[in-house]
């Protein structure tokens, strides 16, 4: 490997010597983003904060599913814990929603969307919207919103792309286009594989077990005429993970195979009918399924199964109306009908239902030359929990047309889901713990109490009643700078968590086990600042940096500590009282991310490094006192560094290789998804479009 | 020169140490001395019992109490349990206490929260449980009920900080315990060591108390 750096170092200094054709900075007037607004806009005509990632970008960081990009972005991180979820301004996987194109993704394993089951092979762009975003997206959007964006050719395209690198990880798609007049196709495949790792010494189990994967997505449109379109867009994945797990039981060490398989298919229906030119409606079916099943089979036990099945079915119309060149709006609606039955709820054939009516409305107001304004609000009315209203304000103002200020303020919310209501749980094995939803949890607590199995019931089992939505309120106050060659952007945010459910043990049985059940019991709060620098130095050299400060907490929490109610232990073991400077706050979060990637492109040759940094983050409460304060545990922080290499030729051959994590960094505890060093060279072949770029 | 200073501030520590216990020991005479007791076995582990997987079953003691008295320092033997002899059993993560229906004596506790040494006078308003074994002891058992916090996570035992076990002794006298720690050498494995470790350093208990002879609640 060290000859692949030496070579491109080498590279670098030739081209960096020859005289290059001027390559301008990418203007963010020419990329659109449809997210913020759920309509086409320009992205310098956004008033809340959106984060563009190119294909461009993710292809030059060898990205292969969509965690692996993402990890790379100012303030995100990944959480590992039921898959690979995705933290933004500090909240949990849970309250993040994930859409592709628009529509949402479901299958979430303990409020976790793993990002892993997505590829990035077919990515046009991913657009992220930072803030409360329940103003058009409704449940789940109380941190913001990733959706990606697949790629539609507007041309006939063929290419192929094959990968190989460390522990035998393989990746290979094929995408292709087809364009007439009318009709075009786009279709994608993609299959990836690994081995696995195990950054743990002497263990048959694997930190991540060996994965097959299987996508593909297919878009078939239709122009009716000029002014009607009707497309369909298809999308399947499966993937299938073996893990071998080893118990040491008494000297003797029993062997189990777990099987887990997840299967994903979704399936669009979109109508688009401009009226006028100023008039444009919308409609969308969209239908998405989500099996999962987990199987474990060992040496001397029973086999344990475990399975979950997710159905989502929506329908939404949406109207766009551009009353004058100030005056922009847009109204819709829609309904949900979502259901999930499993083998960890009262009975594995009852289906679990929920429907969901809802309306929204937005508008877009440029006020004066540089303001505009944005105002928007939505009503979700569901079957099963209170009613959710979430409205959101914004504006932007240009100073010039180097500097504009951006300031926005929302409202999310994320609605109980199957598990929190109808869970019912007894883990066996580990103490004979049960977990009930809160819809099961005071029916079956007051059964087995009637036939003198409840022990005691405790505090909580009294505050058990219908769950409600969590809610969030979000607020970002941004600044931007833009001119050739800097482009600097500042967003200071706070989030305000009310309503949060937690599990929380609510009675014990004769035998002592433990009960446990959903409450809205905590407050929790976000706020930092997230900051971004890109530096043009000249046609071949750029630079950029992304920094965020973090801070959370629960002010409950602050509350009993001022109160002097929350204890700690000095060096002697003896206890005292803690200190509020010794607050830390919410765990996992690391108060300092920062990322550095330096590139370098030259005509069809580029070559980049990324560096990635985190600051330590608690893991465990350690001195007992059930806050998370400097005496606990912590993850120690760590730098990642990365780098890639790649030249295109003009017969269509692109050949790239890369090194990931080249400090080979690992934490056995605390990141057991992050491998050491890994390697990896890439080809891909365009059949029909041959000019790169 | 330092060396004065030294001398000058220790002296006046010491000074200033007795002038305060004096005072808050308005009307006793003697200052209590607080005991601390190492690696106190309470029913250690000797195996493991076979459980479903994914888990590994369940680790077990040979079910005995350790019986110790706070008036003497001293473990006392398991024969002399029907007696007036110990004040406190240690078994897993249960205390009993020599009371209700856990022993002979007049003993009782409860659990009180803030710091050892704040606590100067046993309020008066105070009322001592007695246990009720199996379902309800003096000293509250489960985790984040009375003394200690279980992480399922890591199968950790902690103590929680801020915890005084009052306690009234078998023979009618009163004395405060502090729990320091669960784990032989009074050191808590790490969240990642094996589990034989954690298997076989924990339920040894380390704990500072103070007895007060004369029978007034005034530590």
């Amino acid at each position: 490997m060290m000859k692949w750096i030496l070579l491109s170092a080498v590279l670098s200094c030739i081209f960096s010597t020859t005289l290059a054709q001027q390559d301008t900075l990418q203007g963010n007037g020419s990329i659109t983003v449809f997210t913020a607004t759920k309509t086409e806009r320009a992205l310098s005509n956004i008033a809340v904060p959106v984060q563009i990632i190119s294909q461009k970008t993710i292809q030059q960081a060898g990205s292969l599913r969509l965690s692996d990009i993402l990890s790379e972005q100012t303030g995100l991180f990944m959480t590992n814990g039921f898959g690979t979820g995705v933290s933004m301004q500090g909240l949990n996987p849970d309250y993040t929603l994930i859409l592709i194109d628009g529509e949402p993704l479901i299958g979430r394993t303990s409020g976790v969307l793993d990002l892993k089951r997505i590829t990035v092979g077919n990515i046009k762009q991913i657009e992220i919207v930072r803030g409360p975003s329940s103003s058009l997206y409704g449940s789940e959007a109380m941190a913001g919103v990733i959706n990606i964006i697949t790629d539609k050719s507007r041309k006939n395209t063929l290419g192929i792309s094959t990968r190989y690198g460390t522990y035998n990880t393989a990746d290979f798609s094929v995408k292709g286009s087809i364009r007439t007049n009318r009709i075009n196709y786009q279709g994608f495949g993609n299959f990836y594989r690994t081995d696995g790792f195990s950054i743990r010494p002497n263990s048959r189990e694997r930190s991540v077990a060996p994965i097959e994967r299987f996508t593909q997505q297919h878009n078939l449109g239709f122009r009716l005429s000029d002014r009607t379109n009707i497309s369909l867009n298809i999308r399947h994945n499966s993937e299938t993970i073996k893990n071998n797990i080893t118990v040491i039981n008494n000297g003797n060490s029993i062997n189990s195979i777990g099987v887990e398989k997840n299967e994903d298919l979704n399936a669009t229906l979109q109508l688009a009918h401009k009226f006028n030119e100023r008039v444009k409606n919308t409609t969308r079916l969209y239908g998405t399924q989500f099996n999962s099943s987990q199987e474990l089979i060992s040496d001397n036990g029973v086999p344990y199964l475990d399975a979950f099945k997710q159905q989502f079915a929506r329908i939404e119309n949406q109207t766009d109306v551009q009353v004058n060149n100030k005056l922009e709006f847009n109204i819709g609606g829609g309904y949900i009908h979502e259901t999930a039955n499993s083998t960890r709820y009262d009975n594995s054939t009852s289906i679990k239902t929920n429907r969901i009516g809802y309306i929204y409305g937005q508008s877009e107001w440029r006020a004066l030359k540089k303001l505009t304004l944005i105002g928007g609000a939505r009503y979700d009315n569901n079957e099963l929990f209170a009613a959710a209203f979430s409205p959101k304000l914004a504006l932007q103002y240009k100073i010039n047309k180097k500097i504009s200020l951006k300031a926005s303020i929302g409202r999310g919310f994320k609605a109980p889901d199957f598990r929190q209501l109808y869970l019912n749980f007894t883990n066996t094995a580990a103490g004979s713990y049960s977990v009930f939803g809160s819809v099961e949890a005071q029916k079956i607590i007051n059964e087995l109490n009637r036939i003198g199995q409840i022990n005691s019931l405790e505090p909580s089992f009294y505050q058990l009643s219908n769950l409600q939505p969590e809610f969030s309120t979000g607020i970002n106050l941004g600044a931007n700078y833009q001119n050739e060659q800097w482009h600097i952007s500042a967003n200071i945010f706070r989030n305000n968590i009310e309503n949060l459910i937690d599990s929380r043990l609510v009675a014990y049985k004769t035998g002592g086990a433990q009960i446990f059940s959903y409450l809205n019991v905590k407050n929790a709060f976000t706020q930092g600042i997230e900051t971004d620098i890109k530096y043009r130095y000249n046609s071949q050299w750029s630079f950029s940096a992304g920094y965020q400060f973090l801070l959370t907490g629960d002010q409950s929490e602050i509350n009993a500590i001022k109160d002097g109610k929350v204890f700690t232990r000095d060096q002697n073991g003896f206890s005292r009282k803690m200190n509020q400077s010794e607050y830390v706050g919410l765990p996992n979060r690391s108060k300092h991310m920062a990322n550095l990637k330096l590139q370098y492109d030259h005509q069809n040759f580029f070559i980049n490094t990324r560096a990635l940094y985190r600051s330590r983050w608690a893991t465990t409460d350690t001195d007992g006192n059930g806050i998370f304060n400097t005496n606990d545990a912590f993850a120690k922080g760590y730098i990642q560094l990365n780098m890639a290499v790649g030249q295109s030729f003009n017969n269509g051959l692109s050949v790239q290789a890369g090194v990931d994590n080249i400090l080979n960094y690992t934490d056995v505890l605390n990141l057991p998804n992050l491998p050491g060093r890994t390697y990896y060279l890439s080809i891909s072949y365009n059949f029909l479009n041959k000019n790169p770029k | 020169m330092s060396k004065m200073k030294k001398m000058i501030f220790v002296l006046g520590i010491v000074v200033s140490l007795v002038a305060c216990s004096k005072d808050d020991n308005s009307g006793t005479n003697a200052v209590v001395e607080t005991i601390t007791v190492k690696d106190l076995p309470a029913d250690t582990i000797i195996g493991i019992a076979p459980g479903a997987p994914p888990t590994g079953g369940f680790p077990y003691g040979a079910g005995r109490y350790t019986f110790f008295s706070l008036e003497t320092n001293k473990i006392v033997p398991a024969s002399d349990s029907a007696s007036n002899k110990w004040d406190l059993a240690f078994k897993g993560t249960t205390i009993a206490t020599n009371s209700g229906n856990s022993g002979p004596g007049g003993a009782g506790a409860f659990v009180y929260v803030g710091l050892f040494n704040d606590l100067k006078t046993i309020p008066a308003d105070s009322s001592f449980r007695v246990d009720n074994a199996p379902s309800a002891f003096a000293i509250t058992t489960g985790s984040n009920r009375g003394w200690y916090v279980y992480n399922g996570l890591n199968q950790l035992v902690t103590p929680i900080p801020g915890r005084v076990l009052v306690v009234r002794t078998a023979s009618g006298k009163y004395a405060k315990v502090e729990i320091l720690n669960y784990y032989k050498g009074g050191t808590t494995p790490a969240a990642n060591a094996s589990d034989a470790i954690k298997l076989n350093t924990q339920r040894y208990y380390t704990f500072r108390y103070s007895f007060q002879p004369n029978g007034t609640k005034t530590f």
